[in-house]
């Protein structure tokens, strides 16, 4: 994936900017974005997601958004970090919007791009995905650990008591297991595999061809 | 087939709504014989249902009765009800068509007084007005019935009551011996009007029809609003008989709708504003809210809908609801997102009525090689020099003066292939 287009010049505070390559790029870049074109605006998607409320634009308004440009607004959106993709809007969506994809794959452009997020989704995504590509598998302390732990030191000790009675609970269940993480067959494949993706990723964002 | 003279010029008329009458009337008032089928026991079609036309808030009877005054008083039509084409064979000139019948039970001798309708016990679903109500198994289809006989349910057929409405009878009309019947008829064109049907809203499975009380569809609310209707023409919940003031209306329900019907059924804006003018007729403290993506009335249409959005207790709401649940009042409440105003809403109504769109009735089910369009209706000019012809809803969505229209023109391309067969109709289509 490449860059997403910087704006063309920075406006003066409060004014809203607006970019006008950057709905191209998301057509061209982003996972679904082509339909983004296909969207009339008839609401569905935001009326029928159980966070709706949640959210500060919603789909429809953020496609709106896109369309014209509103790149800043977008990628600060907590609409892209809110989507449980449950797949409600995707399934009722009338012009077959992968809404879901779309949002998700804009939350990996946020991140790429330094766009600060605004809640803590994106700290659990990336404490998940240091389990995954280590293990091959996730394992609940070690992804929660990461997780209350990311919020700095105090507040993860803070959640951490908060939480123990439930794990000592989980424990005693057979919910939890002592002992060293849960770790898939092929961990060590899955890491090449990954850094494989890495090193194409990277080359195709230098410009040049993957190795 | 060029110089030939058609070995038959008759012409065949699939289905008596609006379209197939009209197509029938053109062509017997120019000279040529018409066999007009109908599947149901009368002519009428989908128009006899409708309360009002739009934009003029005309009723049906007005069309259908001085069609009907045309068709009665001219010798070259024979109209065949409860019958459908079973099959088709030949070609422009000399088709030969397979005829099935049903049987009706009531022979001509019928003069409608209705002594069969008392003497029966049994009451089976009313198709006139969409199963909201109930008839006798003895009925007449409907008051602007064509033939105006009455028809008797199979469901009674071999019972004694059956025996009890023959002996009430006393014109000897009825005949429970009738079998259905097949038989072969040769015609020379054809025009194909089999119309449309609504589409099935218990589909549209977050909207909640037949499940979620009080949330009906737009040819339902055409019957809720007809003085033949199941309440009298009184707009009433179906659920507890409470008139229904506030008011929600869909649009698009399944229409332009990649997961149902892709395509703009063009009928429905318009339909769904005569709505809101019929509950504002009969009450004065009546809401009306009209859920829309965009609203297309056309051409001269617009006045209607300036006329309906003058008044301020219709207001239109920008926004396709995406959910429909009822609340412990037995009120249906809409839940969706304005896209005006982003607020994520969830409202409350007397009654919601779905703006339901047009299927072709053929869809699927097409009883002879006919070219369909990607979306089930029928090409216009089905095959250059074919001899069959498309009219009315079942070429594509139209309102009923197009409809008409398009009959119109379907009478005349039919009249050129039997006459022409040869002559300049054919030499115009090369």
């Amino acid at each position: 994936m490449s860059a997403a287009p910087a704006a063309a010049s920075a406006a003066s505070a409060g004014r809203r900017q607006y970019d006008l390559g950057f709905a191209r790029w998301v057509y061209q870049h982003v996972e679904g974005g082509d339909k983004v074109a296909m969207c009339m605006q008839c609401g569905m998607c935001s009326g029928s997601c159980p966070i709706g409320t949640a959210m500060d634009h919603g789909p429809r308004k953020l496609f709106m958004m896109i369309r014209a440009g509103m790149k800043e607004a977008v990628l600060t959106s907590n609409t892209i970090w809110n989507c449980t993709q449950c797949y409600n809007c995707v399934v009722r969506c009338p012009r077959k919007v992968p809404v879901t994809a779309i949002l998700q794959s804009l939350a990996t452009v946020a991140v790429k791009e330094g766009y600060a997020p605004t809640q803590s989704t994106p700290k659990f995504s990336k404490a998940f995905w240091l389990s995954v590509a280590r293990f091959g598998r996730t394992d609940e302390r070690l992804v929660t650990a990461l997780y209350y732990f990311s919020h700095g030191l105090k507040e993860g000790i803070r959640r951490a008591l908060e939480n123990l009675p439930i794990a000592l609970r989980m424990i005693k269940a057979g919910r939890m297991h002592l002992g060293l993480p849960h770790r898939a067959k092929g961990a060590a494949d899955l890491r090449a595999i990954l850094a494989k993706a890495e090193d194409i990723e990277r080359a195709e964002r230098a410009g040049g061809k993957p190795s | 087939m060029a110089g030939e003279a058609a070995e038959s010029q008759t012409v065949l008329v699939v289905g008596g709504g609006i379209a197939g009458i009209t197509a029938a009337v053109e062509v017997i008032e120019t000279g040529y014989d018409v066999v007009l089928v109908e599947k149901s026991p009368t002519l009428g079609g989908r128009v006899a249902q409708l309360n009002r036309y739009f934009p003029k808030l005309c009723h049906p009877t007005c069309g259908l009765e001085i069609n009907y005054q045309r068709l009665r008083s001219n010798p070259r039509i024979r109209v065949l009800t409860m019958a459908t084409v079973a099959a088709v064979s030949g070609s422009r000139g000399r088709f030969g068509v397979t005829i099935e019948t049903r049987p009706r039970h009531v022979n001509a001798n019928c003069t409608a007084c209705g002594d069969c309708a008392k003497a029966a016990t049994t009451r089976v679903p009313n198709a006139y007005n969409y199963g909201l109500d109930t008839v006798p198994a003895a009925h007449l289809p409907h008051a602007m019935a064509y033939p105006m006989r009455y028809v008797l349910a199979p469901e009674v057929i071999g019972t004694p009551e059956a025996d009890a409405i023959r002996a009430a009878c006393k014109y000897g009309a009825i005949d429970l011996e009738e079998k259905p019947r097949r038989f072969d008829l040769a015609v020379g064109a054809i025009v194909w009007a089999a119309g449309w049907k609504p589409y099935d809203a218990a589909k549209l499975q977050s909207y909640g029809h037949g499940r979620v009380p009080n949330v009906i569809n737009n040819v339902e609310m055409e019957r809720l609003a007809a003085f033949t209707g199941p309440t009298g023409g009184k707009i009433l919940r179906p659920s507890d008989g409470k008139p229904a003031k506030r008011v929600a209306l869909i649009q698009c329900a399944g229409s332009r709708d990649h997961n149902h019907l892709p395509y703009c059924s063009r009928i429905c804006c318009l339909g769904s504003l005569k709505h809101a003018a019929y509950v504002r007729e009969q009450y004065a403290d009546g809401q009306v809210d009209i859920y829309y993506i965009d609203i297309r009335a056309h051409d001269k249409l617009e006045a209607f809908y300036r006329r309906v959005a003058a008044d301020p207790q219709v207001r239109f709401v920008k926004s396709k609801p995406a959910s429909i649940t009822a609340d412990d009042a037995g009120n249906p409440v809409l839940h969706g997102e304005d896209t005006v105003s982003r607020e994520i809403y969830d409202r409350p109504y007397d009654l919601v009525v779905l703006a339901t769109g047009m299927e072709p009735s053929l869809a699927g089910a097409l009883p002879a090689k006919l070219a369909v369009d990607d979306y089930g209706f029928l090409v216009p000019e089905l095959d250059p020099g074919s001899g069959m012809f498309a009219a009315g809803v079942a070429q594509g969505p139209l309102d009923v003066s197009m409809s008409v229209q398009s009959a119109t023109a379907a009478a005349l391309k039919a009249i050129q292939a039997i006459r022409g067969a040869g002559g300049h109709a054919a030499a115009g289509r090369a």
